[in-house]
Formats: C-alpha cells, sequence, structure tokens
C-alpha cells in the first residue's frame, strides 16, 4: 500500500500529538521529583537543580519500604495462585466434556463484568465475620477470585486454539492428563501466560478500593494505600509527592519494559507450533 | 498377533445426519500394509482414528489380536500413530519427542537413549537429536514423527496421510523408504490416503471407501483387474477408466453404435455402464469402432493418453461421453483429429449394472 507523503506527516503529527498527551504528564512528574522542594510550584517546570535526596526522603518519611513489602507480597500471591488455577480451569473448559461445563464457564464471565464497588461491603462483613479483616488474605482471595474471570476465560481461549493433533500425539505417547497439561501444553503456551501474569501484576499492585476497605493497620497497607496517606500528610510538597508516586508506579514500569517484547508477542501473537 | 478386526464398526458424530464410518467389517492380517483410500469425507480418517482411540465407536467392536480394544484407552492400545501434520512437539528436541513417550512408560534412562539412538540411525536423524522441530525441514519432520512411533515398538502402526505435506519428489522418496521399513519392522500398519497412486504402490491391500462405506478391499491388482463397482473402478488407476451407455445381450455388448466382446457366464440382458481403461483400446481404422474427436493429447515419450469425447452419443447422461486411451506415440496424432477406437480383447470391457453400480461381468 503505497501511502502519500502528506499523509504519512499528518498520521505521525497525529501520533505525536496524542503521544504527548500521554507522556507529558509523565515527565512532569519526573522532573518535579527531582527538583528541590523549594523551587517546586507544582505544575510542569525544568528544575534548575536537580536533587536526588527527595527519594529517600519520601521514602523514609512514607514507611514505603513497608508498603511495597505489602504490595509484593499480595500481588505475588494473587499471580502465583492465578496463574496456576487459571491453567487447571482454563484447559478443563477447553478440552475436556463434563456437564455444566458452559454454565460455570459463564457464571464465571459474570465475575468479569463485577466492579469491586458492587460486592465489597458484604464482602467486608463476611471477612470479619471468618475473622480475616486486616490479613493479607483479606487482599489475596477475592484478588485472586478477580483475576480468575480475566484469567480463566484468557486460557481457556488460549488452550481452545493449541492444536489438537499435538494432545493427541500425546494420549498415544501414554501421557497421563496431568502430565499432558503441564508438559506438553503449557511449554508452547508460555508467552500468552506471561501476558496474563503482567495484565494480573498490573492489577492488584494499583487495587486501591480493596485494601482501603480491608486493611486497618499501617503493616498491611499496600504501596497505592501509603502513597494515598502520604498524600494526605503531604499536601504541598509536590517533591516528595512526585518522587513516592514514581516508586510506587516504578516496578510494574520496570516489569513491562523488561518484559514487553514478549508481552506484546503474548498478546498478538499465538501459540507457534510447527 | 497383531491382526486387527473390525466387526461392524460404526461412528456417526453428533447431530450428523449420516454416519461418517458405516457398519464396517475389516481384517488386517498381523503384519500386512493394509492402505484405506477415498475421496475426501469417505471416512478413512475417521476409521484410523477409531483404531487408535481418538474417536469413540457408536456401535460395533475393534480387535487387536484376541483383545477387543473398543473400550480401551488410546495409550493403553499399543498402537502407534503418524499424523498428517506431525503433531511433534513444539519445545521439545528431536531427541525429547522421540522418547516422550518411553518416558511416561518409565523406561530407565539408557534403555531410552539406546532405542532412540537406533531409531534415528534407521531415518538418518543422528545429526538432528538436539534440533528442535521448527528448525527442520518437511521430510526431516515427517521422519521425526516416523522415529516417534517406531521407538514405541508397538503391535500396529496408524499412519493418516503422512506424505501428502510433502513436495511431489520427497513423496515418492519417502514412499519407498516408507514401505521399506515397513516391511524390515515387520510391523502391521493402517495406512490412509487419498492418493491411489500411493495405494497401489504401497499396500499389501487395500481397501477402497466411500461416503462411510467400504467398497472393496483386496490386493491392488485385483482392485484395479476386477473392481467390484463403478466407484472402484472408476477411482482406482491412473488416468481413470472411462464409462459409456451400452446395451449387453450374451457375450457381446454395444456402446456408442459399436459391437464389443466381453467375457461374461450369461445373465442380465438389457442396458449397462461399460467401462475400459485406457490401455484397453486399440486404434482401428474409419468405418470401424467408436468415433472419438480428440481434445487433449498427453505425449508420455512412447505413450500418448487421448483425452477425448464420442462423436455419436454414448455418455451415461446423454451426449458425448468422455473417453481416455492410451496409443503407442508413433501415431502423432493432435487435437481436433478424429480417431476410432475399438477395445483389444474381451478382459478389456467391464460391464456394469446402471442402477446399482455393481460388477455384471
Amino acid at each position: 500500500m503505497n501511502v502519500s507523503r502528506t499523509e504519512r506527516i499528518v498520521n505521525q503529527l497525529i501520533l505525536t500529538v496524542f503521544a504527548a498527551f500521554a507522556v507529558v504528564p509523565l515527565l512532569g512528574v519526573l522532573l518535579s521529583s527531582v527538583t528541590p522542594a523549594n523551587q517546586n510550584s507544582g505544575g510542569f517546570a525544568v528544575p534548575e537543580s536537580v536533587d536526588l535526596g527527595n527519594y529517600a526522603e519520601a521514602w523514609s518519611r512514607g514507611n514505603f519500604s513497608s508498603y511495597l513489602f505489602s504490595s509484593v507480597v499480595v500481588t505475588a500471591a494473587v499471580v502465583v495462585l492465578s496463574v496456576v488455577l487459571a491453567t487447571f480451569a482454563g484447559y478443563a473448559f477447553a478440552r475436556m466434556h463434563f456437564r455444566g461445563s458452559s454454565v460455570l464457564f459463564y457464571l464465571l464471565l459474570v465475575g468479569l463484568t463485577l466492579p469491586t464497588e458492587a460486592f465489597i461491603i458484604p464482602l467486608y462483613f463476611n471477612l470479619r465475620t471468618i475473622g480475616l479483616t486486616d490479613t493479607y488474605w483479606a487482599l489475596i482471595l477475592p484478588q485472586t477470585a478477580q483475576s480468575l474471570a480475566f484469567a480463566v476465560f484468557w486460557m481457556r481461549n488460549q488452550f481452545r486454539g493449541f492444536p489438537g493433533e499435538i494432545i493427541e500425539a500425546a494420549r498415544l505417547d501414554g501421557c497421563s492428563d496431568l502430565r499432558l497439561l503441564w508438559r506438553v501444553v503449557v511449554p508452547p503456551s508460555l508467552a500468552p501466560m506471561m501476558t496474563m501474569a503482567v495484565v494480573i501484576t498490573m492489577w492488584t499492585w494499583n487495587e486501591f478500593l480493596l485494601p482501603l476497605v480491608m486493611v486497618v493497620s499501617d503493616a498491611k497497607r499496600t504501596a497505592p494505600l501509603g502513597l494515598a496517606f502520604f498524600q494526605g500528610q503531604h499536601l504541598t510538597d509536590y517533591s516528595l509527592l512526585a518522587a513516592a508516586g514514581v516508586m510506587v508506579a516504578l516496578p510494574i514500569a520496570v516489569l513491562f519494559f523488561a518484559l514487553q517484547k514478549r508481552f506484546i508477542n503474548g498478546m498478538v501473537g499465538g501459540i507457534s507450533s510447527r | 498377533m497383531a491382526t486387527i478386526r473390525f466387526e461392524k464398526v460404526q461412528h456417526r458424530y453428533p447431530n450428523a445426519p449420516t454416519a461418517a464410518v458405516h457398519d464396517l467389517d475389516l481384517d488386517v492380517a498381523d503384519g500386512e500394509f493394509m492402505v484405506l483410500v477415498g475421496p475426501s469425507g469417505c471416512g478413512k480418517s475417521t476409521t484410523l482414528r477409531l483404531l487408535a482411540g481418538l474417536e469413540d465407536l457408536t456401535a460395533g467392536s475393534i480387535y487387536l489380536g484376541e483383545r477387543d480394544i473398543s473400550q480401551v484407552a488410546p495409550k493403553d492400545r499399543d498402537i502407534a500413530m503418524v499424523f498428517q501434520n506431525y503433531a511433534l512437539y513444539p519445545h521439545m528436541t528431536v531427541g525429547g519427542n522421540m522418547e516422550f513417550s518411553l518416558k511416561n512408560a518409565g523406561m530407565p534412562k539408557d534403555e531410552r537413549k539406546r532405542r532412540v539412538a537406533e531409531a534415528a540411525k534407521a531415518l538418518g536423524l543422528t545429526d538432528f537429536l538436539d534440533r528442535k522441530p521448527k528448525a527442520l525441514s518437511g521430510g526431516q519432520r515427517q521422519r521425526v514423527a516416523m522415529g516417534r512411533a517406531i521407538v514405541r515398538n508397538p503391535q500396529v502402526f496408524c499412519m493418516d496421510e503422512p506424505l501428502s505435506n510433502l513436495d511431489a519428489k520427497m513423496r515418492v522418496q519417502t514412499r519407498t523408504d516408507l514401505a521399506t521399513l515397513q516391511r524390515q519392522l515387520g510391523v502391521t500398519t493402517v495406512y490412509v490416503t487419498h492418493d491411489q497412486t500411493e495405494a497401489m504402490t504401497m499396500g499389501d491391500r487395500v481397501g477402497v471407501m466411500k461416503d462411510g462405506v467400504l467398497q472393496q478391499v483386496g490386493a491392488p491388482m485385483d482392485l484395479y483387474d476386477r473392481p467390484d463397482n463403478v466407484f472402484v473402478a472408476g477411482f482406482i488407476g491412473s488416468p481413470a477408466m472411462k464409462f459409456l451407455d451400452g446395451q449387453v445381450r450374451g457375450t457381446s455388448v454395444t456402446a456408442a453404435g459399436h459391437e464389443m466382446r466381453v467375457h461374461r457366464s450369461g445373465g442380465y440382458d438389457g442396458p449397462v455402464v461399460v467401462g475400459v481403461r485406457p490401455e484397453g483400446w486399440r486404434l482401428t481404422g474409419p468405418g470401424d469402432g467408436i468415433a472419438v474427436t480428440v481434445g487433449v493429447v498427453e505425449t508420455l515419450g512412447a505413450d500418448a493418453y487421448l483425452y477425448g469425447k464420442t462423436r455419436v452419443d454414448g455418455g451415461i447422461d446423454g451426449g458425448g461421453a468422455d473417453v481416455i486411451a492410451r496409443v503407442g506415440n508413433r501415431e502423432r496424432i493432435g487435437t481436433g483429429d478424429t480417431v476410432h477406437l475399438t477395445t483389444a480383447d474381451a478382459d478389456a470391457v467391464h460391464l456394469f449394472d446402471r442402477e446399482t453400480g455393481a460388477r455384471l461381468s
């Protein structure tokens, strides 16, 4: 397809404008985070001198080591549980015949449509009854359940697209069901599974409402919550706020950049089998 | 003894109006190379999959030796399969692919390695054992698929059109390699293909299927010389047998205005379908034989094949009948020429019932 020069320039222009919309605020926060406190008036400005001490101060003042630790524990648990359970369930829905599989699957999909706000109050009371509020479990279990709605759907799709002949060949080669799943079907499917894991990591890391309601003690607070509290305490300390924001957002950004090639392949590609 | 017996086997896909395999009775002898051949959708692949256990029987039974394997899981049937698209495990090396089944069976490592090395040697794969399937050519992948089946030392090989994804040259080469290998190993083999050339050259016996029904089973030349019905007659043999409308009386049959002798032991007199293979025709002079207008001439060195239509109405559905005749190439016949054809001898004429297509002569 031959694209005229004018069209190409216009395309680039439009893309640049939208890229700017996305990038400029981020850039602003980054610049603000290295601006010395007395120079920072909020807004987008390039600082005269660079002060990296903002990060150290935000870290210690804001207790972020504790918050980040909590986030890591919760996110890691949710991701691991979701990936493992979704692999089992996705395979069952995709490749096994059992009564009620359609009904069960649609029920699971309903979970995709439910916003956290809709069930958070009853959930809080349920968890309080069994004494799980203000624990990591109150964060891990509901978020695993929420992630599974997407994850099972995703894995079912992936396994549906998996070449049936390879599964048949494995069965003829004497493979039991469990071994078949984890030794034959999963290894070529790792790219889309990785994508799913990254997406769940992102959602879980950034979750705000659930920790807000479930967690009272400072020790169990996750990073987004910690950031909100920090913000409440340092409303006009723009430099500190910016530094704190960057610290909470950084892990996910780093994860994405490190895996971006795999991430995009996993989203766009299928499972290469030949 | 790895004999196979299909007894009244039936398979119907759920919600399908007709059965994919209908009332199949078939025996395969120990060590025999049985080829199932037929057009797309005839049920040959389904039959193979029923044997391997990848599909469930709707009715009937399958026996391996004395054992009824109708309800036995695929992994316990001791049957290995070579798939059309090879179905290699993409994340494992060639060696890994070949030893996977042995690992599942709990075989110790030394024995596994020995078996894999042996099979690799037989197939010329020794240098490729550490490669992954995506780094192999089509022919190499096909050999890995064979190797995967061979290491298992199974009682039966099932092969589902293993050559159809290869280019023509590779196909011819692999055909002979496969046939030789099977003879060496002596394993009962059921081989499915849509290519009648493969069927004729590779099979000890050939089973022709159409619409889920087994039409005829026999040695290739038996099918060629004495096809049981019109379908088998027209399917086996290349170029194909062509048919004319005819009237039979006694030992002579008239078609397209010409009388021909036919071998038969009396019986029905009346309208029939007449089939003659290309090599059954002889050129004769004008005023004799069937006049045919030549459409296409395929010259193949010493012989030529004439593709034409009869001048006089002789076709089964009326109008000119298609005729394919093999002649010596010295004649130098061209497109548009009219030739006169007669049958060489009575053996060349096959008679079939107009209604049922069954063999009469």
